[in-house]
């Protein structure tokens, strides 16, 4: 075993120290609940215990931490605020980080294998900042029918912040890409608690790595990357699911052939054409980049609206790996364009739409918003079930009772 | 030494030139305690200690209702892949838990 590994004896008196604690351990308030509305339940969740730096946030795990923002967090603007930024961690990870000891190891396949400090990574090119949308490719997870197992999310892993950093391709001419090069790997300081478990590596193909908005980011929102979002770097691929987004960076490295790492061959995988829930044995693909999404973000499932009265509805969208394009507001057999707002973030960011009806004529039955994005990609009206739950992306509908 | 002092006059001149981005300082947080909240059953015993020292309970509760034949898959996968170190004559209990757990109505988490 390793250092700082757990035996299995280590595990079983760890435990048995927290189970010997646990009366005299605070129970967690049955206050401040909020309900997801997962088809079937369970679908409370807490907003406590809080988190450091973090708002109050839908607490689905606590260790390692998965925290989920409430739909407030989208209500105004497009930026989410750092506190209220989804977080999703795998494995462990340290809760302390001395800036003057964090390395960046570059190798594999390059010209010179390099190890930087931070202010190394900081000076290897232009200073640059893209708003982006960080969407786990689990979001919505818990809204699947039938139901599937793992991280049982709402709508709320998700958020859009301005990332500043430099582009990753300045980080690797460090060491200089070797010929033949096909992927680039990324490693962060989170670890497996237990010796032989899949570390959380992700790799991209070498043409997304040497795009211009591809960073090594230290910046969220202006603000240093907090500990709980990989301080003191993570990699933004904007347009791309934040599994790619790795987290506390340490290593990165130049692949030449195929990535056959447990977390890129085996998991976060969709099947490659629409399936059943009972299909076995179908070929699949690795989740990449996103499709459009949209919600109303002024009205929740079950709000009342006044009868005969005019009615505007808002919400944020998304174009996902291209720009948004439009949005709709579909119902049972009828859609009305909505408004978009100004383009503040670029097109791989939330831009706010709205709508205004002159009047309320009776309720709105499963209304919802339909995303479209330039390249011609739009939210699908019919549910597209997969046995992991990624990249949840049918309309999603609310009804509203008119009074 | 005259060449070493023109060397770090250019190294200064250069830091003029590209004012640092950011200045990295060091970074600590303190992650909240994580009672053990288990509702009682058969088999409590053995899912605290084969399972909670990884993660959450939470993140058993909250799953959606399986077959026990899934339990059974899910305690597995953590053996093999995730290299748990489950006591095999615990798995039984562990999947009973599992599957009264999901018998029970919904607690109010």
């Amino acid at each position: 075993m390793n250092d700082g590994r757990l035996t299995r004896r280590a595990l079983i008196a760890g435990a048995g120290t927290a189970a010997l604690a646990a009366p005299a351990v605070a129970k967690l308030a049955a206050m401040d609940v909020i309900d997801l509305g997962l088809p079937g339940g369970p679908s409370l969740r807490h907003v406590n215990p809080p988190f450091p730096g973090k708002g109050a946030m839908i607490v689905q795990r606590i260790r390692p931490p998965l925290l989920e923002a409430p739909i407030e967090a989208f209500r105004k603007g497009i930026i989410t605020h750092n506190g209220w930024m989804f977080v999703r961690w795998n494995w462990p990870f340290p809760t302390e980080i001395k800036a003057a000891d964090h390395r960046v190891a570059v190798g594999g396949a390059v010209k010179k294998a390099v190890s930087l400090t931070l202010d190394d990574v900081a000076s290897a090119g232009e200073t640059v900042s893209v708003v982006a949308v960080n969407q786990c490719a689990g979001n919505g997870r818990g809204l699947s029918q039938p139901r599937v197992t793992g991280t049982q999310w709402g709508n709320g892993a998700m958020g859009c912040a301005k990332w500043t950093g430099v582009r990753l391709k300045d980080v690797l001419a460090k060491a200089g890409v070797a010929e033949g090069a096909t992927r680039v790997r990324f490693a962060g300081l989170d670890v497996p608690l237990t010796d032989g478990a899949p570390q959380f590596i992700k790799s991209i193909p070498l043409d997304i790595a040497m795009r211009d908005d591809v960073l090594v980011a230290w910046g969220m929102n202006d603000e240093p990357l907090p500990i709980l979002h990989g301080f003191p770097l993570r990699i933004v691929v904007p347009g791309w699911f934040s599994t790619y987004w790795v987290k506390m960076l340490a290593t990165i490295e130049v692949l030449t052939g195929e990535d056959d790492s447990y977390y890129v061959a085996d998991s976060y995988r969709m099947p490659a054409q629409p399936i059943t829930p009972d299909s076995k044995g179908f070929p699949t693909v690795p989740i990449t980049t996103m499709p459009p999404r949209a919600f109303i973000t002024s009205h929740a499932d079950g709000d009342t609206v006044a009868l005969g009265r005019p009615l505007v509805l808002e919400g944020i969208a998304m174009g996902g790996d291209a720009a948004l394009e439009r949005v709709d507001l579909v119902g049972k057999g009828w859609e009305i364009p909505c408004e978009l707002g100004p383009d503040e973030g670029g097109p791989y960011a939330l831009r706010r739409w709205t709508v205004k009806l002159p009047q309320v004529a009776g309720d709105f039955e499963q209304v919802g918003v339909r995303a479209k994005n330039v390249n011609g990609a739009v939210q699908p009206a019919e549910f597209v079930w997969n046995p992991s739950g990624y990249a949840r992306n049918v309309i999603e509908r609310i009804t509203l009772r008119a009074e | 030494m005259k060449r070493i002092a023109i060397l770090s006059a250019l190294a200064l001149l250069a830091g003029c030139d590209n004012d640092p981005a950011v200045v990295f300082e060091d970074a600590g947080i303190i992650l909240p305690d994580d009672p053990i909240d288990l509702p009682e059953g058969p088999g409590r015993d053995a899912v605290i200690e084969n399972c909670t020292a990884c993660h959450s309970p939470s993140t058993m509760l909250q799953q959606p209702k399986v077959s026990r034949e899934k339990w059974q898959s899910i305690v597995g996968k953590m053996k093999t892949l995730y290299k748990a170190p489950v006591d095999d004559a615990a798995v039984p209990a562990i999947v009973d838990y599992m599957v009264h757990v999901q018998s029970q109505p919904e607690p109010g988490v």
